[in-house]
């Protein structure tokens, strides 16, 4: 316990300190949150202008498509806020900044983590906060802790994803194209009901990238949908608990592949 | 304080292919490119030694020090270090171990340097009264002072080696490993390096790993070396011993009347009267001296002697 007070209390101290560097170039921070905003909301302005040409997207209404994209949007964005550096992961590697990291008594992970904050996704934050405000359904307090859960979940499962594919990075190897790729797969495909997709992209948007399970999924479960979902009703239920154990496996991948850490030459 | 036993070191990168499936091509092949790096090193440092682990580029000196930092996991071979195995307990170990890096700071970049070393504090877990003595300390053994509160990216190159040596001492580790430390720095700075190496040995009892090309450093500092080429140990011992082991013969060098140099070796056990004497019979001697070999010249001649 001791061990985890200690370590939230220097990704604190750490994020601090990234943010007063951040904060030496002002205008850059502003840029990132301002585009988030706008880059967003001309995502879902492009949803709100099909919706009106056609009134439902597979038999979803405006405001459900609304409710499913924010909460992917949310989700995808408390997955980044935090873990935004592992972008830059490669980068890390190749300058040596990894060595630096493996010198301090800290997790890793955690002091990755705490280089820098993703303020950029701060507009995206904003944007799915506002749009799963405006489109909720009226719902019951259990199924308020369900939609937290879920939001929590779905953004666990992105960072799974995104920490699995970025281990491998640590043996040399550049797979910033696999993850763009991945990243694209699950804003592209999240954000609409699957069942606007064919049974072959809906099957491998489900059980081989989990994309379906970040939003669609738990979506379904809060506005009474689970009828039309390829996976039972339980498991669509147990949806949030995915991530969860999804992370907790990349972890391993990640420690594991750490292990085979080559550095730089110097 | 270090034991290294057969420590070996093999590099074993995938083979990358290029195209846009590339990167997925590379991870699903199982083709290697591999390089030893350090291949079966073996020595001890007692506690309070200051080594210069010496050999050329790319001889696996780097590598030697990320395995005993537990950046790097040997592909074989046994460290410990203080006791602890030093990439099985990353942590424990980097709490006992300072680390400087010529080439690349640990400083928090855009932060003044002292945001850096109180990072360092937190890190550590250095109390707060305790690390108010230390940075004093610091300051007046690296004159700190003057740039405290400058950011780091506007430090000169020898104000951010200072900062970076105080970064690295400023929780006392029992173990200093220095990579480097005076590359690119100009005298007086060498000279402030080196003074306050000395100094944190000689007070505080700590051991000293030391890799450099810098041969003043090693003889500023060093009594013991290791030299190392393509992964395995030349030479661990005395410098004195090395230098009488492996020291090219002196040479005569006189400079005759018709403004011509010439040197004449001066064999073991000979006579340098005598040899004098023969020179100035042939020729006009206008003036002479005595060359001793150098370290530099010591080592050229070993590290020629392992490339045969």
């Amino acid at each position: 316990m001791a061990e985890v007070l200690r370590t939230l209390r220097l990704y604190g101290r750490l994020q601090r300190a990234a943010a007063r560097g951040a904060l030496q170039y002002r205008l850059n921070l502003l840029i990132g949150v301002v585009t988030g905003v706008v880059y967003q909301g001309s995502g879902f302005a492009f949803v709100w202008v099909v919706m009106h040409t056609f009134p439902s997207m597979g038999g979803w209404s405006l405001r459900e498509v609304a409710f499913l994209y924010g909460l992917r949007l949310t989700a995808h964005a408390l997955y980044v806020l935090p873990f935004s550096s592992l972008i830059g992961l490669e980068w890390l590697v190749r300058e040596g900044e990894l060595d630096r990291v493996l010198l301090r008594p800290l997790n890793p992970l955690v002091q990755i983590m705490a280089k820098r904050l993703g303020v950029g996704q701060v507009g995206d934050l904003l944007a799915g906060v506002v749009l799963l405000v405006i489109a909720v359904p009226p719902l019951n307090p259990g199924m308020i802790l369900f939609c937290l859960a879920a939001v929590v979940g779905g953004a666990l499962v992105e960072a799974a994803v995104s920490l699995a594919l970025a281990s491998l990075s640590l043996r040399a190897l550049n797979t910033l194209a696999l993850r763009a790729f991945a990243d694209d797969l699950f804003s592209k495909f999240g954000s609409y009901p699957m069942g606007v997709f064919g049974g072959a992209a809906r099957w491998a948007l489900t059980f081989v990238l989990p994309v379906a399970f970040v939003a669609y999924v738990p979506a379904s479960v809060l506005l009474d949908r689970t009828g039309e979902l390829i996976v039972p009703a339980p498991v669509a239920c147990g949806s949030p608990l995915l991530g969860v154990a999804l992370f907790a496996l990349a972890y391993r991948v990640w420690r594991r592949q750490l292990r085979h850490y080559q550095s730089t030459g110097s | 304080m270090i034991r290294v036993e057969s420590l070996t070191k093999v590099f074993r990168r995938p083979r990358a292919f290029s195209g846009p499936l590339g990167p997925l091509r590379t991870l699903v092949t199982r083709r290697y490119d591999e390089r030893t790096a350090v291949d079966g090193v073996s020595f001890e440092i007692p506690e309070g030694e200051i080594v210069g682990y010496l050999g050329p580029n790319g001889a696996g000196k780097s590598t030697t020090v990320k395995m005993l930092t537990g950046i790097l996991t040997p592909t074989d071979g046994l460290i410990e270090v203080g006791g602890r195995v030093p990439w099985r307990d990353r942590e424990a170990n980097a709490r006992a171990v300072g680390v400087v890096f010529g080439q690349r700071s640990q400083l928090w970049w855009d932060l003044p340097l002292i945001d850096s070393l109180r990072l360092v504090g937190d890190l550590y877990d250095v109390p707060a009264a305790r690390f108010t003595g230390s940075l004093r300390r610091m300051c007046d053994l690296l004159g700190l002072d003057d740039f405290l509160h400058t950011p780091v990216r506007q430090l000169s190159l020898g104000q951010r080696m200072r900062g970076d040596l105080a970064a690295a001492m400023l929780y006392d580790p029992p173990i200093l490993y220095l990579d480097e430390p005076t590359v690119g720095l100009d005298v007086m700075a060498k000279q402030a390096v080196r003074e306050f190496i000395a100094e944190t040995n000689r007070i505080g009892r700590t051991t000293v790993v030391l890799t450099t090309h810098d041969l003043a450093d090693v003889e500023a500092l060093c009594r013991r070396i290791i030299l190392i080429d393509k992964g395995r140990v030349l030479f661990d011992g005395g410098i004195d011993d090395l230098v009488t082991a492996y020291a090219p013969p002196r040479r005569l060098v006189v400079e005759l009347a018709d403004d011509e140099t010439r040197a004449f070796e001066i064999a073991a056990g000979s006579s340098i009267p005598e040899l004098i004497a023969r020179v100035s019979a042939e020729h006009t001697i206008r003036d002479l001296s005595i060359h001793e070999p150098d370290l530099e010249s010591v080592i050229k001649r070993i590290y020629a002697e392992s490339e045969r």
